[in-house]
């Protein structure tokens, strides 16, 4: 097993609002291994992204996070802001969404990344340009020199991720966090990102966490996943035990609910009934059990630990039975 | 056709003009839908996709006369709607509505559910009694899975799934016979689009509705479209019965859409053959010359830069390419 680069511990992610706390992750452990790519698949509210932006330093004012994160052993949750940013610069980056919100819309991408190595490498603006235009290259970016005095709003969607992307690799992170990089992109330009991305992490060895509600950008990427439910892990596994052999009701009914085109089209498709939950709330069992076919007398009453079984496969889950629609009845 | 088509559109344009760049630009045209045409029969639904930048979401609202064409023609039931003065298009309105893709913010915040579902009525069935619209309210948000106690709500007390039931409402309420959906699950979580998909496809069985159904998502739309019609820079690349669609695209675009559709079994993702980092979309403002697609197309010769392909027939499908039959063969 590789050597794990990133070490999450109790992890709880709380904010405080008008209507009283919101309880955004709770009780969350898990690690990054050295290298891989770790899908982290969920709906709103699930607390993938905060869940991040709490490791980044990069919570909103209201947020408060609470319990350990180690990189390459040495905790690194809640540090001082002057070590956060070195942190960020240094050893771990991220992009999101929306590039252009990630960018300022009045200074060149040039001037914006080679500000990047100016400041931590301490490199001079000439040195800083010429890796800058290596850096796009590297993503693809053809004619990079003359793209590095264009503004971000010249730039297409796809561009500006590219960029984006080679920005944050610049000073050479261990860590890359990727928030719905694709979500705001077609469909045939995720296809290239997410080529781009599995290329970046052969050639470099990056650590790329993948945070995402898409189970097919999951599919395409991921080695190992986890599957988040209100602020909670409740499924964690190998990509291709948890798309063969999940074990969560959540998982399954996430993965049924999707209209796919490698599965003849079925005449309705499954739902998951109800509504998402209430992070406000704090129920004492399952946060799922109110919309899960399987659920009995104890998950009501009982939080349900996240348990091996067996092969890196973890759920959190009191129903012992087979999942699947033959055993739900008519 | 026996029946003639409920909605008839001809040769539509929807050009806009823009100030070019430079000190003393010049205007430009940009043709965000170019040329379009096509039938909706009644009782089907019509699938739109293609790629943001396609012109979907800009005809769906000169379909509805939100925005002006520029050219060629609508016929609701045979009544051209494009030379319509303004208050005979009103009854129309009533035949045609709109769900929009982000529910909370097509609703009016300081409007209650009810107040809300009932504004269409009051403004496209004025004669309508207040116990009336009273009751319609309450029959409809019952069709659409909101509970008669919710109707004194305002909007930002609802979760994303439960406002576009509230957007489905107020589209249903006046009976209209065609429906146009644009991306009306785009924003939703996965759990909750499928519950909306399924309650759109209740519905257009129980009412005998028509969707124009607009998304970008593919895997969607071949759930709820019986046609598809794929559009490329504003303009129609195919139109084609869903399962002959997906099962045979004739068009390079449409195979290019679909081998790009990410799925969710990793064992059959990472055999597949990611589509190739091709050029990216043309700007609008100077599309190429002959066929919009050629800049990406794997096909692309000398014809294609030449000559713009129409829309033509090939086995009973409608394809705009000059290669079609090769991929038809």
């Amino acid at each position: 097993m590789a050597a794990s680069l990133l070490e999450i511990r109790n992890l709880a992610v709380r904010f405080t609002t008008g209507d009283g706390p919101v309880y955004a992750v709770n009780d969350l452990d898990l690690e990054v291994r050295r290298g891989e790519v770790l899908g982290m698949v969920g709906e709103s509210g699930s607390g993938k992204s905060q869940t991040w932006l709490a490791i980044m330093g990069l919570l909103a004012k209201n947020g408060r996070a609470e319990g350990s994160v180690r990189l390459g052993g040495e905790e690194i949750l809640n540090l001082p802001q002057r070590a956060l940013t070195r942190l960020r610069g240094e050893r771990m980056a991220m992009i999101f969404q929306d590039p252009m919100t990630a960018m300022n819309p009045f200074l060149t991408v040039g001037r914006q990344m080679t500000e990047v190595l100016e400041w931590h490498r301490g490199m001079s603006r000439r040195e800083a340009r010429a890796r800058c235009i290596g850096a796009l290259e590297s993503v693809h970016i053809t004619d990079a020199a003359r793209r590095l005095s264009m503004y971000p709003h010249e730039f297409s969607g796809g561009m500006r991720q590219r960029v984006m992307i080679a920005t944050a690799l610049l000073t050479e992170p261990q860590l890359l966090i990727c928030d719905e990089p694709t979500t705001a992109l077609d469909v045939t330009v995720q296809a290239q990102i997410l080529a781009l991305l599995d290329e970046l992490r052969q050639r470099f060895g990056t650590a790329i966490v993948l945070v995402t509600h898409d189970l097919g950008v999951i599919a395409q990427l991921a080695d190992r996943v986890i599957v988040m439910y209100a602020g909670r892990q409740v499924e964690q596994a190998e990509v291709h035990t948890l798309y063969g052999a999940y074990r969560h009701p959540y998982t399954e009914g996430l993965l049924r609910s999707v209209p796919r085109l490698d599965q003849p089209r079925s005449a309705r498709l499954a739902t998951i009934p109800g509504r998402p939950p209430d992070l406000a709330r704090r129920p004492a069992g399952c946060p799922f059990e109110p919309r899960c076919a399987y659920a009995s007398e104890i998950c009501r009453r009982q939080m349900p630990p996240l348990v091996s079984l067996g092969d890196a496969h973890l759920r959190a889950c009191h129903y012992d039975g087979a999942l699947g629609p033959q055993e739900r009845g008519a | 056709m026996s029946e003639p088509a409920l909605l008839e559109v001809r040769a539509l344009d929807v050009h806009f003009s823009v100030r070019g760049p430079g000190l003393l630009p010049s205007r430009l045209t940009l043709r965000a839908v170019d040329q379009v045409s096509f039938d909706v029969r009644a009782g089907e639904v019509l699938g739109v996709v293609g790629e943001s930048g396609c012109g979907k979401s800009t005809l769906s609202r000169a379909l509805l006369k939100l925005i002006p064409a520029t050219g060629g023609s609508v016929r609701l039931r045979g009544v051209e709607l494009t030379t319509l003065p303004k208050a005979a298009m009103r009854p129309l309105r009533r035949s045609m509505q709109m769900i929009f893709q982000d529910p909370l913010a097509s609703l009016d915040p300081r409007m209650t559910v009810g107040e809300i579902i009932a504004e269409p009525m009051k403004a496209l069935l004025p004669a309508m009694g207040r116990v009336e619209r009273e009751q319609r309210v309450l029959r409809t948000m019952q069709q659409v899975g909101l509970l008669p106690a919710q109707i004194n709500r305002y909007p930002h007390e609802f979760s994303g799934g439960q406002a576009q039931r509230i957007g489905i409402a107020r589209a249903l309420v006046v009976e209209p016979q065609l429906v146009i959906c644009d991306e009306p699950v785009s924003a939703l979580d996965v759990s909750i689009k499928s519950q909306i998909i399924n309650l759109l496809l209740d519905l257009r069985a129980e009412h005998g509705l028509t969707y124009i159904f607009v998304a970008h998502d593919l895997a969607t739309v071949r759930h709820i479209a019986d046609r598809v019609m794929v559009l490329y820079l504003g303009r129609v690349m195919e139109i084609t019965d869903r399962d002959a669609l997906y099962a045979r695209p004739l068009h390079p675009y449409t195979r290019l859409l679909l081998s790009a559709v990410p799925i969710p079994d990793p064992a059959l993702a990472r055999r597949r053959r990611v589509a190739p980092a091709r050029e990216e979309l043309p700007s609008p403002l100077a599309l190429p010359s002959g066929c919009a697609f050629r800049t990406r197309c794997p096909l692309a010769d000398a014809r294609c830069v030449a000559e713009r392909p129409v829309l033509r027939e090939i086995d009973g499908r409608y394809v705009a390419c000059h290669h079609a039959e090769a991929a038809a063969a």
